[in-house]
C-alpha cells in the first residue's frame, strides 16, 4: 500500500465518521411535505397541517364483530372502560353516553351566550307568547316530556334552538347502549389520539392498547377490526419494514451466494459493499446539512437511484485481470466509468432546482451519493483489494458470454418490432398514462379502503373533503368570521348545496356576539312584565318561571365562555380541531356535509375585512400537489436527459458513437414503459423514479459495451462484468416485484425489467465487430 | 351533545305513547259469553289475545303540574294483527304516530316533520312493544316477567294494575293503571313518578 493509498482511505475513513456524526443528529419527516412546493400557498399549508396533526388524522376507528350483538355490546363497554384509563386517548366514544353529562351541563349553564337566536324581539311580550303557545302544544306531542323538564328555566326555548343545530350531525345506530352497524353486526368505537397522526411511534402504542384491551375484554371468536390514518401508517411502516426486511434479506443472501461462487473470497465480498454504504451514508449527511431535514421518500428513492453503486465494485472486481495489480485494472476501466458516473449525475442535476424540496432533496442524496461511491471505488478499494485477485469463474463464462454477445446483432429486426409496437401501444393509450391520483401512491390495501369507508359510513364520520378555512390575526376576528359565514353557509344549505356544516362558533360564540345577546335580554323588571303579558290567558302556573327569571338575570351578567370554560366537554375536542392557532395567525375551519356545490358556494363565501376564507377541497388540492409534483418530477428528467445527451456530445465527440450509447437506453426505457402500460393501470412516480435508475444504470451498460478494449481478454472481461452486474440488479429489484407494497412492487417491476433489458438491447445494437477479438493467452491459461 | 337526555326523554315519551297506542286497540271482534266463576286473567288474556282488527276514538287528557288545566287531546287508534298500530291525533293538531314491523313513524303536519326509529335501536322500547304484543297475544308470563300485575273486579268490570319492574323504567312511569269490561279496554292511566299523570279514554268506533 502507497502512502498516497493511506492517505486517501484516512481520508475516507474521517469523512465516514463527520457523516455519521451528521446523520445521527438528522430529522426524518415521513408526512407528505415531500409533495409540498419550496413556497406553499396557505391552503396547501392547511392542508398539510391538517393531514399531519389535525383531529382527522387522531381519529382510530375500532369495530368488534363475529359474536351476538349483547356479547359485542359488553366488550365494546369493557374495552372503552379500559381505554380512558390511558392518557393516550383524548376520548374514547362508543355511544354509551359517558361525557355527555359536562357536555349538557355546559350547553345550559351557557344557552344564552351559544342561542343564536337570542334577541330583544324573543324577549318581548309578544316573543315570549308565541314561544310559550309553542311550548304547549309540545307538551301535547312525543316531544313533551323533554319539555316539560325544561320549560320553566328555559321558556323562550334556546336549549332546543342549540340543539337543532346539532340535529343534522348523523350519529351512528345503537344497540344495548352502545354504537353498533345499521346491520348488529358490528360493535363500533371512536378514539381519538392525543399524539399527532404523523407521530407513528405514538399511534403504534396506541394500537397496542387498543389490541390489548381487545385481548382482555374480546371473548371467543371475536375479532378487531382497526382503521384510521395512524392505525393505516403503523401497519404500512411494518408492512414495508417486513417486506423490506424479508426482499432484502434474500436478496442478500442470494447476491452474496452469487458473488461469493465469482470472487470465491469473503473479503472481496464485503470490499464490494463500500461504495453504495459510504454513498448512502454521505448522501443522507449532505440533504441533511442542505435541508436541515431528510425525508423518508428521498432515503427510500435515493438508496433505489444510487443502487448503481453495487456495480462499481463488480465492474473493478471483474475486470481485474490475474497477475496484475487491480490497480491496472482501474485505470482501464476509469474513464468510462468516470463518464457513467457523469452521466447520472447530470441526469439527477435537473431535480436540484426542482421546486419541491421533495426532489430537490432526491437530487442532491443521488449526486452526492454516487460521487462518493465512485471515489471509494477509485481511491480505496484498489488499495484494500488483495493485490493479484482475478475472478476466476471469468475464464469459464467468458468464451460463453462472448459467444451470445457475437450473435445478439441478430435480433436487431425483432427489437425494432418492439419498440414500434410499444410506442404505439403508448400513443393508443385511452386514460392518461401517469396517474394523477394521490392515492396511487397509498400503500394501503383496496380492502382496508373499503374497511375504512364502511366503518366512517357507520360511524356517521364521513371522510371530510370540502372546508372553509378562515384565517384571521386573532382568535376573535376568527370567530366573527367563522359566524358571518356559517350565515352565508346556512342560507347555501337552504337552498339545497350542501346537507350541513359545522362552525367553531356552535361551541364557542365570538365575544361580539355573547356581547350582543346579553344585552338582547331585558332588565329583570321588564323581563318579569313581559312574561306577565305573555302568559296572560295561558294555562301555565305563573310561579314555575321563576328559575327562568333568575337564570336570565345572571345571564345578561355572567362571564363570557372562553375556551377554559369549555374543558371537561366533548365539544372541547370538537373546538380544538376547528379553531387552531399557528404562528402569526389563526385558522378556523368549518367542515361541509354532503356538498353538492362546491363551486357555487365558493361564490357566495367572503370573509369579513381583516380575514380571508377560502373554500378547501381536501381531496382535490392533495391531487393537484401530487400532479404538479410528478409533473415537475417528470419535466426535470427530461432536463436531465438533454444534459446526458449534450454531456455524451462534449466527451464522446462523434453523433455516431453517442446514438450507439443512446440507442439501447431509449429502447428499453420505451419497452418497458410499453410493458408496463399494457397493464392498464397509470403509472406513478414509483415507476418514474424506476426509469431513472434504468438509465443510470443502463448508461453504464451501453458505455461499457461503446468502450474499444485493448485486447480480446480486457472485452471478454468487459462483457462478464456486465453480465454479473446485470445479474445482481435483476436479483435485487426483481425480488421487490413480489412485494405487496405498490411502492416496492411498482419501483422493483421497473428496474428489473428494464435493467435487463438496458443490458439485451446494448448487446443486440452493439456495432463492434467481436469476432476479431480473440482470448489472450494469459486469461485462457488462468 | 345533549343527545343523551334528549334521547331518553323522547324515548320515554315514545314508550308512553306506544302503551297509550296499543291500549286502544283491544276492540273485541266478537263477544263470546264467559263464565262468571272461571274468569280470571288468564282468561283475560286469553280474549285481549283473540283481537284480530279494531278501531276506536280516544280522548286524552294529561295532568301536568306546572299547568293550571290539563291538556286535551283526541283522535283516532288502530291496530291490525299481529304488529300494526296506529295513532292519529286530530286536534288540537294533527299528528301520527305509526309503529309497523319493529319501525316507529312519527309524523307531524304543522310544522312538517317526519321521524323514524328503529325499536332495535331503542331496547327500552323494543321491551316495551314486547310487553303489548304478547299482552295482545296472551303472555302472561312474560307480562308477569316485566310487570307487577295485579288484577281486581270482575269481567263486567276490571281494573288491572302494572308497575315495571325495571328501575329503569320506573324511572319513566311509577305505575300504569287498566280498567274495562270483558276484552275492551275502557281507558289507560300513566302515573308518573314527578306526580304527572294522563287519563286516555277509548270508544269503541261505531260502525
Amino acid at each position: 500500500m502507497t502512502v498516497a493509498q493511506r492517505w486517501c482511505i484516512a481520508a475516507w475513513l474521517v469523512f465516514a465518521a463527520a457523516s455519521i456524526a451528521v446523520i445521527s443528529r438528522t430529522t426524518f419527516t415521513t408526512d407528505i411535505s415531500a409533495f409540498l412546493p419550496r413556497s406553499p400557498t396557505p391552503e396547501q399549508q392547511v392542508l398539510v397541517e391538517q393531514l399531519r396533526e389535525g383531529v382527522v388524522s387522531r381519529l382510530v376507528l375500532i369495530g368488534i364483530e363475529g359474536a351476538l350483538p349483547e356479547a359485542l355490546a359488553r366488550a365494546s363497554k369493557q374495552m372503552a372502560a379500559e381505554l380512558r384509563k390511558h392518557e393516550m386517548f383524548v376520548s374514547v366514544d362508543n355511544g354509551d353516553g359517558a361525557g355527555s353529562a359536562g357536555d349538557r351541563e355546559f350547553l345550559w349553564r351557557n344557552r344564552y351566550l351559544l342561542s343564536s337566536a337570542v334577541t330583544p324581539e324573543r324577549f318581548s311580550a309578544g316573543g315570549l307568547r308565541a314561544r310559550l303557545e309553542e311550548n304547549l302544544r309540545l307538551l301535547g306531542s312525543p316531544a313533551g316530556t323533554l319539555v316539560r323538564r325544561i320549560v320553566t328555566g328555559d321558556p323562550s326555548g334556546e336549549l332546543l334552538h342549540i340543539l337543532e343545530r346539532f340535529e343534522g350531525q348523523a350519529r351512528p345506530a345503537t344497540r344495548d347502549g352502545v354504537w353498533f352497524s345499521r346491520d348488529s353486526r358490528r360493535a363500533l368505537l371512536l378514539a381519538q389520539t392525543r399524539a399527532a397522526g404523523y407521530n407513528i411511534d405514538a399511534q403504534e402504542r396506541a394500537v397496542a392498547l387498543v389490541r390489548g384491551a381487545f385481548a382482555q375484554a374480546g371473548a371467543g371468536e371475536m375479532q378487531l377490526l382497526l382503521s384510521g390514518p395512524g392505525v393505516f401508517s403503523v401497519s404500512t411502516r411494518a408492512t414495508v419494514r417486513d417486506d423490506a426486511l424479508r426482499f432484502s434479506l434474500i436478496a442478500t443472501a442470494l447476491i452474496a451466494a452469487l458473488l461469493l461462487a465469482i470472487y470465491r473470497s469473503p473479503l472481496v465480498l464485503g470490499l464490494g459493499l463500500l461504495p453504495i454504504a459510504s454513498g448512502a451514508v454521505a448522501g443522507i449527511a449532505a440533504v441533511s446539512l442542505g435541508f436541515g431535514a431528510v425525508h423518508g421518500i428521498t432515503l427510500g428513492f435515493g438508496v433505489t437511484l444510487i443502487g448503481e453503486c453495487v456495480d462499481y465494485a463488480i465492474y473493478l472486481f471483474t475486470q481485474a485481470a490475474p497477475g496484475t495489480p487491480p490497480q491496472r485494472a482501474l485505470d482501464r476501466i476509469w474513464p468510462t466509468l468516470r463518464l457513467g458516473v457523469a452521466t447520472s449525475v447530470c441526469g439527477f442535476s435537473a431535480m436540484l432546482f426542482s421546486g419541491f424540496s421533495g426532489l430537490a432533496q432526491l437530487g442532491l442524496f443521488s449526486i452526492i451519493g454516487l460521487l462518493a461511491a465512485v471515489a471509494v471505488t477509485r481511491w480505496v478499494l484498489p488499495a484494500l483489494l488483495p493485490a493479484g485477485f482475478a475472478a476466476p469463474v471469468v475464464a469459464t463464462i467468458g468464451p460463453w458470454a462472448m459467444a451470445v454477445v457475437r450473435r445478439a446483432p441478430a435480433l436487431r429486426y425483432p427489437l425494432l418490432l418492439g419498440v414500434v409496437l410499444a410506442v404505439a401501444m403508448l400513443a393508443a393509450q385511452k386514460g392518461p398514462l401517469w396517474s394523477d391520483d394521490l392515492t396511487s401512491l397509498s400503500p394501503v390495501p383496496r380492502s382496508d379502503r373499503l374497511l375504512d369507508q364502511q366503518m366512517r359510513r357507520d360511524l356517521g364520520a364521513p371522510d371530510v373533503r370540502f372546508l372553509v378555512v378562515i384565517h384571521a390575526p386573532e382568535e376573535e376576528t376568527a370567530l366573527q368570521a367563522s359566524e358571518a359565514i356559517g350565515e352565508t353557509l346556512r342560507k347555501a344549505s337552504q337552498a339545497g348545496l350542501l346537507e350541513g356544516f359545522e362552525s367553531p362558533a356552535d361551541y364557542f360564540p365570538s365575544r361580539r356576539s355573547q356581547r350582543a345577546r346579553q344585552a338582547a335580554l331585558p332588565a329583570p323588571a321588564e323581563l318579569r312584565a313581559n312574561l306577565d303579558r305573555a302568559l296572560q290567558g295561558l294555562p301555565f302556573r305563573r310561579q314555575v318561571f321563576e328559575p327562568f327569571l333568575k337564570e336570565a338575570a345572571t345571564a345578561s351578567s355572567m362571564p363570557l365562555i372562553d375556551r377554559r370554560g369549555l374543558q371537561g366537554t366533548r365539544m372541547a375536542l370538537r373546538l380544538d380541531a376547528l379553531l387552531v392557532k399557528r404562528e402569526s395567525d389563526w385558522v378556523a375551519m368549518l367542515p361541509m356535509r354532503n356538498v353538492k356545490d362546491a363551486a357555487g358556494i365558493a361564490r357566495d363565501i367572503s370573509a369579513p375585512p381583516g380575514a380571508r376564507a377560502v373554500l378547501l377541497d381536501l381531496k382535490g388540492e392533495s391531487d393537484r400537489l401530487y400532479r404538479t409534483y410528478q409533473g415537475e418530477a417528470q419535466r426535470y428528467s427530461l432536463l436531465g436527459a438533454v444534459a446526458i445527451v449534450l454531456l455524451l456530445l462534449a466527451s464522446l465527440r462523434s453523433l455516431h458513437r453517442v446514438f450507439d450509447v443512446l440507442a439501447p437506453l431509449v429502447a428499453a426505457v420505451l419497452v418497458t414503459t410499453g410493458v408496463l402500460a399494457l397493464g392498464g393501470n397509470p403509472l406513478s412516480i414509483f415507476h418514474l423514479v424506476g426509469l431513472l435508475l434504468v438509465v443510470a444504470v443502463g448508461s453504464n451498460y451501453a458505455l461499457f459495451f461503446d468502450r474499444q478494449a485493448p485486447s480480446g481478454s480486457d472485452r471478454q472481461r468487459t462483457i462478464v462484468s456486465l453480465l454479473f452486474a446485470n445479474l445482481t440488479t435483476m436479483i435485487g429489484f426483481g425480488l421487490l416485484a413480489f412485494s405487496t407494497v405498490p411502492v416496492l412492487h411498482d419501483i422493483g417491476v421497473t428496474v428489473g425489467l428494464g435493467a435487463i433489458l438496458a443490458l439485451a438491447f446494448s448487446a443486440i445494437l452493439n456495432r463492434r465487430d467481436e469476432a476479431g477479438g480473440r482470448p489472450d493467452p494469459i486469461a485462457a491459461g488462468s | 351533545m345533549i343527545s343523551g337526555d334528549s334521547r331518553f326523554a323522547r324515548r320515554a315519551r315514545t314508550v308512553l305513547s306506544l302503551l297509550l297506542l296499543t291500549a286502544g286497540c283491544c276492540v273485541p271482534a266478537a263477544s263470546g259469553a264467559v263464565d262468571a266463576a272461571g274468569w280470571d286473567i288468564k282468561r283475560l288474556m286469553q280474549e285481549l289475545g283473540q283481537v284480530k282488527i279494531a278501531k276506536g276514538r280516544f280522548v286524552e287528557r294529561r295532568y301536568l303540574a306546572i299547568l293550571t288545566a290539563p291538556l286535551e287531546s283526541s283522535g283516532t287508534l288502530t291496530y291490525v294483527a299481529p304488529d300494526r298500530l296506529e295513532k292519529h291525533t286530530l286536534a288540537p293538531r294533527s299528528e301520527s304516530l305509526v309503529l309497523e314491523r319493529g319501525q316507529l313513524t312519527l309524523e307531524s303536519s304543522e310544522p312538517k316533520r317526519r321521524r323514524t326509529i328503529r325499536l332495535e335501536d331503542y331496547p327500552v322500547i323494543g321491551v316495551f312493544v314486547e310487553s303489548i304484543r304478547s299482552t295482545l297475544a296472551g303472555d302472561l308470563a312474560l307480562l308477569n316477567r316485566l310487570y307487577e300485575v295485579a288484577l281486581e273486579g270482575d269481567e263486567r268490570k276490571w281494573r288491572m294494575v302494572l308497575k315495571p319492574a325495571d328501575p329503569k323504567m320506573q324511572e319513566v312511569v311509577s305505575e300504569i293503571r287498566l280498567s274495562g269490561s270483558r276484552n275492551w279496554i275502557g281507558s289507560i292511566e300513566f302515573l308518573e313518578p314527578g306526580g304527572d299523570r294522563s287519563v286516555m279514554t277509548i270508544t269503541r268506533d261505531v260502525p
